[in-house]
């Protein structure tokens, strides 16, 4: 008997323990899960090691930004520059404003640049409705997975993330605005207990034009002789596209694919020439990627394939009636079509071990296979003047038909918790092309948390920019020359950050930096031909706040401060840095007037840019934009309207043009107006 | 003017919610009522056999409350642990000593009602688990934050409460923290 009740009182203190044990475990799990999520989401993001800024898509809706690029312009230290193309590109802490791939733009961890140019101007006017998430790192710390991001990276997170919402995200959406701009749109989400379907659609387009000039031509774009033949006009900035995304999980298997069919206004000409009206580009893109992650024990392992197309098509008149080129009249103007297809091929594995104690092991290597698939180019007949178009694709090519490179990036790195309040990223990456290599970069960083409220960084990094395609295979071009002899852009940065958490959700975040940037790939108008000109040692500090005035209103505002030194190769003397505004302040408040209604305003300052020494043109003028959202949400019936006004005082917004190009710069949109309709289904 | 100007301004902060973060309420609609279970003394604080975990809000934060009870009823069927449950929402207007609850979880609010929450908790001999972790300052138990991992902070003011006893690996868990520090 005393057996059987001893057996039954260790019987039962072991289901309590065991009990005891499943909780804990339980409770170990739940902790972990919401650690990787909050990682996976960047609601973490002070602790992690790299200096970054996250929007959300919901709030910026209150504010009546419309699409990826207007959300972008509130990034801390980023301004914005265009092209001849209007190939729009985000600056980040006065990085080379001509170079494009110094920052990559990921959707869903897919990396979108386009090849030609390794811009993404065709995703910029991504509406932000189809957008959960933007994640903007700055600086190169955000080196991840064989992806080199050299000024900056922004990761759109879209709907198919849904790991911490409580409602659906599933809707409608309609807008209307300015230059007869409409927008239809919508997100859906299927699923079951193992597949998981996010559908996002949207069809957008606009018919703005600007008023520009003079242009290029009176500079001498098309030579001495056709100055006279310069013109002032609209410059056909208008949109028209739409895009098709579909991401799917199945197990340990996912689907990432897009397509996007991005056409627009020839702009301001290739060849500097004011286009017609109805003259266009073609930037489509389309990718799909293939997932495979499963973790096993301590490993990690995540596996991915993907094929990426994107195409430069143009279709434009390119020189005014009566061109006198090389002795040759066009009494009718030059035309011209011109395409360039590439497609990248890619494959990476990584390897992730947690079995170390406090040691996070991560490596694995990336191989990019870059390719131009076909080409064309029509002109004018170049003999006789005839405006009729003659295939030059074989005689003269605009491009170099059988570029091509491959590019494999091993990388190893190690996240060491030293204890609860100091951890240590370090790693290299090491980079092969088929052209000039990048070779082995370092990186260091410390977040040191003295409490929740304090924190602490320091990262020092090494990243890389490899040539675009444009600036490697373009030829027989008035503008713009390739070369493949063109090293990578190379920056080392250091960067220190302190960060204090006031609430949960109210901080201020203050980092300096310091970048210096060897091998900044430049070309002009007079010397069309793309070189590694020079250098320029940048530096700066941002200032970020994010909080309340009262417990339930949202107030953001950012400082940023750029300076730093140009300086040419083989000359002694450095200049400021040109194109670079020195000041820039951003910020919203967003006021709710009740439960239904809210008021939001945004607050831009960009400061004055200097031109390049040789440029005599006054200083690019500042400009301070405001604009002012009233937003109405009905949750009886889940839809919303936002009625939205920008540049409310009319301001001059002007990016700077290269010099030899559009004297007056490139006039931007005036005061425009925007209503939006969303319907949510829960 | 001004007079108009903060009448409105009240008038206003009366009318619509606080800011809240979804991840961090699931997570503590996740993670809390395990703790609970941990309080070595739980049994004393069952009402009619079974825990009551009440959500305590403002009338703007009805919607924010609803949603977490809704989330912990999915992730807990009909037990916590080996304990039936239900989850009651109360008004802070409302919540009084004689409120049946086993513990309490407090949404955002005035300083006043944040008070008399973490007072009628210590009252009661209950636990007081909070969204905001700047409340502890005001005499509320148990908080979480989302650092660079999750962090359990325990008033430690309370560490010595004889309601309250917490199974020892929680106590390895958890950080305490000093409400003065907050």
């Amino acid at each position: 008997m005393k057996y059987k009740i001893n057996f039954f009182l260790l019987a039962c203190l072991t289901t309590l323990h065991l009990q005891a044990d499943d909780l804990r475990a339980s409770l170990l799990s739940n902790m972990k899960e919401f650690d990787t999520i909050a990682t996976q989401t960047k609601q973490n993001e002070h602790y992690q090691p790299y200096i970054i800024s996250v929007f959300h898509g919901k709030e910026l809706e209150k504010l009546g930004v419309s699409n990826l690029k207007e959300a972008l312009t509130l990034v801390p230290g980023v301004d914005m520059a265009t092209d001849n193309f209007n190939n729009q590109t985000p600056i980040f802490r006065g990085s080379n404003p001509f170079a494009y791939g110094q920052s990559k733009l990921l959707i869903d961890g897919v990396v979108v640049n386009n090849l030609f140019f390794d811009a993404y101007s065709e995703y910029l006017s991504m509406p932000i409705e189809m957008i959960k998430r933007i994640e903007v790192i700055r600086g190169p710390g955000s080196k991840v997975d064989g992806i080199n991001a050299y000024a900056g990276s922004i990761n759109v997170v879209t709907y198919a993330e849904d790991v911490d919402d409580f409602l659906s995200n599933d809707k409608l959406v309609f807008k209307y605005g300015s230059y007869d701009y409409r927008m239809g749109g919508f997100v859906k989400n299927f699923k079951t207990q193992t597949l998981k379907t996010h559908i996002d659609f949207y069809y957008q387009k606009d018919n703005k034009n600007i008023s520009s000039g003079p242009d290029g031509v009176s500079q001498g774009s098309l030579g001495s002789a056709n100055v006279g033949l310069s013109q002032s006009g609209d410059a056909p900035l208008w949109l028209d596209e739409y895009s098709l995304g579909l991401n799917m999980q199945y197990k340990e298997f996912s689907l990432k694919a897009r397509i996007l069919q991005h056409k627009q206004g020839s702009a301001y000409g290739i060849n500097l020439a004011l286009p017609q009206k109805s003259d266009r580009i073609k930037l489509p893109s389309y990718y799909a990627e293939l997932g495979y992650a499963k973790k096993i024990d301590d490993f990690h392992v995540d596996i991915k394939v993907g094929v990426k197309y994107d195409a430069f098509d143009s279709k434009a008149k390119l020189a005014p009636d009566d061109v006198n080129l090389s002795g040759v009249v066009f009494p009718n103007g030059g035309y011209g079509e011109h395409y360039a297809k590439q497609r990248v091929l890619y494959q990476s594995s990584y390897l992730k071990y947690d079995g170390f104690i406090n040691h996070h092991i991560t490596l694995g290597y990336r191989v990019t296979q870059e390719k131009t698939i076909a080409i064309k180019s029509k002109l004018s007949n170049l003999a006789t003047g005839n405006a009729a178009l003659v295939d030059y694709t074989n005689t003269l090519p605009f491009f170099d038909k059988d570029a091509r490179r491959t590019v494999y990036t091993f990388s190893l790195q190690d996240t060491y918790d030293v204890n609860e309040k100091l951890s240590v990223l370090y790693g290299v990456n090491y980079e092969q092309t088929s052209y000039k290599n990048a070779g082995l970069e370092p990186r260091v960083s410390f977040v040191y948390r003295k409490d929740f409220k304090n924190i602490f960084k320091a990262i020092y990094s090494c990243s890389h920019r490899n040539p675009s395609w444009q600036e490697m295979f373009t030829k027989n071009n008035h503008a713009r020359v390739g070369s493949t002899n063109l090293e990578p852009e190379k920056v080392t940065s250091y960067e220190l950050a302190y960060i204090r958490n006031f609430t949960s959700d109210s901080y201020l975040q203050s980092n300096l930096f310091y970048l210096v940037n060897k091998n900044q790939i430049y070309n002009s108008a007079a010397d069309p031909v793309y070189r590694n000109v020079g250098k320029t040692d940048i530096y700066g500090i941002e200032l970020e706040y994010k909080g309340h005035i009262f417990p339930d209103d949202e107030l953001y505002a950012n400082y940023a401060y750029i300076d730093g030194r140009y300086t040419v190769d083989g000359v002694s003397t450095s200049n400021s840095l040109p194109n670079v505004a020195h000041h820039l302040a951003k910020g919203y408040y967003i006021y709710n007037l009740s439960s239904a209604v809210s008021l939001g305003t945004t607050l831009k300052y960009v400061g004055s840019k200097e031109r390049m020494p040789t440029d005599l043109r006054p200083k690019l003028k500042a400009y301070t934009t405001l604009d002012t959202a009233l937003n109405y949400k009905n949750t009886h019936y889940n839809y919303s309207v936002n009625v939205s006004v920008k540049n409310i005082f009319d301001a001059d917004v002007r990016y700077p043009s290269p010099q030899g190009t559009y004297v007056q710069d490139y006039a931007q949109e005036r005061r425009t107006f925007l209503i939006a309709f969303k319907k949510s289904f829960r | 003017m001004m007079r108009i100007l903060l009448f409105i301004i009240l008038f206003v902060q009366a009318l619509f919610g606080y800011n809240y973060n979804d991840l961090l309420l699931k997570a503590d609609a996740t993670i809390f009522p395990k703790i609970m279970v941990m309080d070595k003394k739980i049994k004393n604080k069952l009402i009619d056999n079974k825990i009551i975990y009440t959500i305590v809000y403002s009338p703007c934060d009805y919607e924010t409350a609803l949603h977490v009870k809704k989330y912990i009823e999915t992730i807990f069927k009909d037990h916590i642990d080996k304990y039936p449950y239900e989850v009651d929402l109360v008004e802070f207007s409302h919540l009084c000593l004689n409120t049946k609850a086993s513990a309490l979880y407090v949404l955002k609010s005035s300083t006043q009602n944040i008070k008399k929450a973490a007072n009628i908790a210590l009252q009661k001999g209950i636990i007081s688990f909070s969204y905001d972790i700047n409340n502890l300052k005001y005499g509320l138990f148990f908080s979480l934050i989302i650092e660079n991992s999750t962090i359990l902070y325990l008033n430690k003011e309370y560490l010595h409460s004889k309601n309250i006893d917490f199974v020892d690996y929680l106590l390895s868990m958890i950080r305490f923290i000093d409400k003065n520090s907050v």
